[in-house]
């Protein structure tokens, strides 16, 4: 009886253990077979953080690696209303330092609201301050803030990024791609405390940062190009002013400077007019610079020769009922001598031999009425009709700088042609693209577009462009001991009221190269409307260029070769 | 026989672990230097912009002029010469730019 009984005990302490294990079995299965997608998901989600990292927008230096924009870590400030006891003392603590109104930042967090922006992408010493203040309810994050250190200096070469960090203007916009960082999303581990352990896949990169851009930019060139064009646009009280430097060799833009300027890091509260670029957008009639490419075109064609005699007219002669006049009552003189005094009516009648079309293969062989190809946004085309549009006294009109349209940008470059023998090339401001460690991963050569004219026809007008400085318009564009060719312009401005020429609204220009034998500058300077009516492009724009041209060379170390007699030399070491 | 396979798996639960505990002490190390390294990061960008804010050529000229009495010089004072180095013929030396001011010529500020 008794073994029966132990027997028993053991089959139901057997069976109690069976029972209980099959439990076990069972809620394994059900918690690693059955629910284990879904148990897994709800852990992951508990211990673990997707975060959406974009690495920073990539740094534009000059062509000598100095930083002209670049990003930073900014704090941000937000706060959470609903966890604030006193939303009026906080407000009152972070007005000082934020600079931002008491009243302003007690509304914003008097919100029945769980999160609200107090102050974006502030100065890190405001944030330095505030996290020694270490309020409740109120938190900094970091933001990426674009960060313009030369301020105006080249603002509107430079464009700016916007709020978002998009690029919004200038080589900003243009060259988004290179320069936006890559946005990536992260999966951290994170503890019971909610502090991160480390990333999920261990194989997992960080975000790269945008590539760093080379500009073929020279900030001492840019600020000493800025620096005469303020100075002449006060002097002359003119509405605005464009000088522009190349190099007439490769096309490489060494300064583009625009006047008024603006600054990029408060761009906020300005007009888009201020922003925009005058040096490619806005189209001028050029006047009398045109006529450099009309003497190119003539002798090209074999249309004239610098020795060909013209006839002056003593100042006025009439074309298609309308009378054209010249400052310069001139009789007989040769074509080189017509140019160099800025004879309209010799520029007209070099026009009229040229004929309508083959004036208007050459204004397009020198890119007027297309754009340059520039590596900027917002390029204009200018205004070149057809000459199915012309009418009977275009031909003298165009070849007097009148009836057509140019931008800065294609008149410097139809200059820099002349300057290097004949051959136009494509202008261009960056010169080199670098990932963020610096490592080189495109260089931008220098692009030819086509060949305009012989270097013999180029060497030609060399010499009467010279002549325009030494005895011609342009004598104050000259530069002590070296060789300039140029040519001044001055262009009537259409009066808005009386849709007729101005006779006190001008355009005045200069556009030439130094040294005329081997150019290493190409430059126009335009100066838009000066106040006073008998400015011209001799008066008021080839002063800059002589300026700037000497400064220029100089920084470039470039020597006129010229033997020079000092009374006392003092090496400048 | 029996302890030694034991002992043997206590050893191999105890390495398994004492790597799990190392993993997440090596993982806060690594976030606590990323977070040093991101502070460094900043700084650096931050002393960057300070350094090409503060080379700027506007403010170095305004320091000049302002605070050092220096002034521009006046068109024709600077020119360049080409030195010779001694003993080169004068047809084929490498030219090297030397800046000389000619200051016999009235500065500005005269």
């Amino acid at each position: 009886m008794a073994g029966s009984g132990s027997r028993v005990r053991r089959y139901v302490l057997m069976l109690v253990l069976l029972g209980g294990f099959v439990l076990v079995l069972f809620r394994l299965v059900t918690l690693q077979v059955l629910r284990a997608e879904e148990l897994s998901v709800r852990a992951d989600r508990q211990h673990q953080k997707t975060v959406s990292l974009e690495g920073p927008r990539g740094t534009i230096v000059d062509r000598h690696g100095k930083v002209l924009a670049m990003n930073m870590e900014v704090p941000s400030v937000f706060g959470i209303p609903t966890t604030l006891e006193s939303p009026a003392k906080a407000a009152r603590q972070l007005s000082s330092i934020l600079s931002v109104k008491v009243a302003e930042l007690e509304k914003k967090l008097q919100q029945d609201r769980s999160f609200v922006w107090l102050a974006r992408k502030v100065d890190p010493e405001q944030g330095r301050r505030l996290d020694r203040l270490s309020l409740d309810g109120i938190g900094v994050v970091m933001e990426g803030r674009r960060f313009y250190p030369k301020g105006p200096l080249l603002s509107h070469v430079l464009g700016f990024a916007g709020m978002d960090g998009d690029g919004l203007e200038g080589v900003e916009h243009r060259y988004e791609t290179y320069l936006r960082g890559e946005k990536r999303m992260m999966v951290l581990q994170r503890d019971a405390l909610g502090r991160t352990v480390f990333p999920k896949n261990l194989a997992e990169r960080n975000p790269v940062p945008g590539h760093q851009l080379t500009l073929t930019i020279d900030e001492v060139v840019q600020y000493i190009a800025e620096r005469e064009l303020e100075d002449a646009v006060t002097r002359s009280r003119a509405k605005s002013g464009t000088i522009i430097v190349l190099d007439p060799e490769t096309g490489a833009v060494l300064a583009m400077a625009v006047s008024p300027r603006f600054d990029p890091n408060t761009v906020s509260n300005l007009s888009p007019d201020r922003w925009r670029n005058r040096a490619l957008t806005d189209a001028y009639e050029p006047g009398s610079t045109m006529k450099a490419m009309i003497a190119a075109a003539a002798i090209e064609e074999a249309a004239m020769k610098p020795t060909t005699l013209v006839f002056g007219e003593h100042g006025r002669m009439t074309v298609a009922n309308t009378v054209i006049h010249d400052h310069e009552k001139l009789g007989w003189v040769s074509f080189a001598q017509a140019i160099q005094k800025s004879s309209n009516i010799g520029a007209a009648k070099a026009g009229m031999v040229l004929g309508e079309q083959r004036l208007y293969r050459y204004l397009q062989a020198f890119g007027f009425g297309q754009r340059t190809e520039i590596d900027l946004p917002g390029e204009g085309v200018g205004l070149v009709k057809s000459p199915s549009a012309w009418g009977r006294r275009s031909v003298a009109s165009i070849s007097m700088g009148q009836e057509i349209g140019v931008t800065p940008i294609q008149m410097v470059t139809a200059v820099a042609a002349l300057a290097n023998g004949g051959v136009l090339m494509r202008p261009y401001v960056v010169s080199e693209i670098r990932d963020a460690e610096g490592h080189l991963l495109r260089r931008v050569p220098s692009q030819v577009r086509r060949r305009v004219v012989s270097p013999e026809t180029a060497r030609s007008v060399t010499k009467i462009l010279e002549g325009v400085v030494t005895h011609g318009t342009g004598a104050k564009a000259a530069i002590p001991g070296f060789r300039v060719a140029g040519k001044t312009g001055t262009a009537q401005q259409i009066d808005p009221g009386t849709r007729r020429y101005s006779n006190s609204r001008f355009v005045t220009s200069f556009v030439g190269y130094v040294p005329a034998d081997h150019p290493r500058l190409a430059m126009i300077v335009i100066i838009d409307a000066p106040h006073d009516k008998n400015a011209s492009g001799g008066s008021v724009a080839a002063p800059v260029f002589s300026s700037v041209g000497e400064q220029v060379l100089s920084y470039l170390g470039v020597s006129s070769g010229e033997p020079v007699t000092l009374a006392m030399a003092v090496p400048n070491s | 026989m029996k302890i030694f396979t034991v002992l043997l798996g206590l050893c191999l639960v105890f390495v398994f672990v004492w790597e799990r505990v190392d993993m997440v002490r090596i993982g806060y190390q690594i976030e606590r230097l990323k977070r040093d390294k991101t502070v460094l990061e900043r700084q650096r960008d931050e002393l960057r912009v300070q350094f090409s804010s503060l080379s700027a050529s506007n403010r170095i000229a305004k320091l000049a002029t302002e605070q050092l009495g220096m002034s521009l010089p006046q068109q024709g004072q600077l020119i360049l010469v080409q030195s010779r180095p001694s003993g080169t013929p004068p047809t084929d030396f490498a030219a090297a730019p030397v800046r000389v001011a000619r200051n016999y010529l009235p500065s500005r500020r005269d």
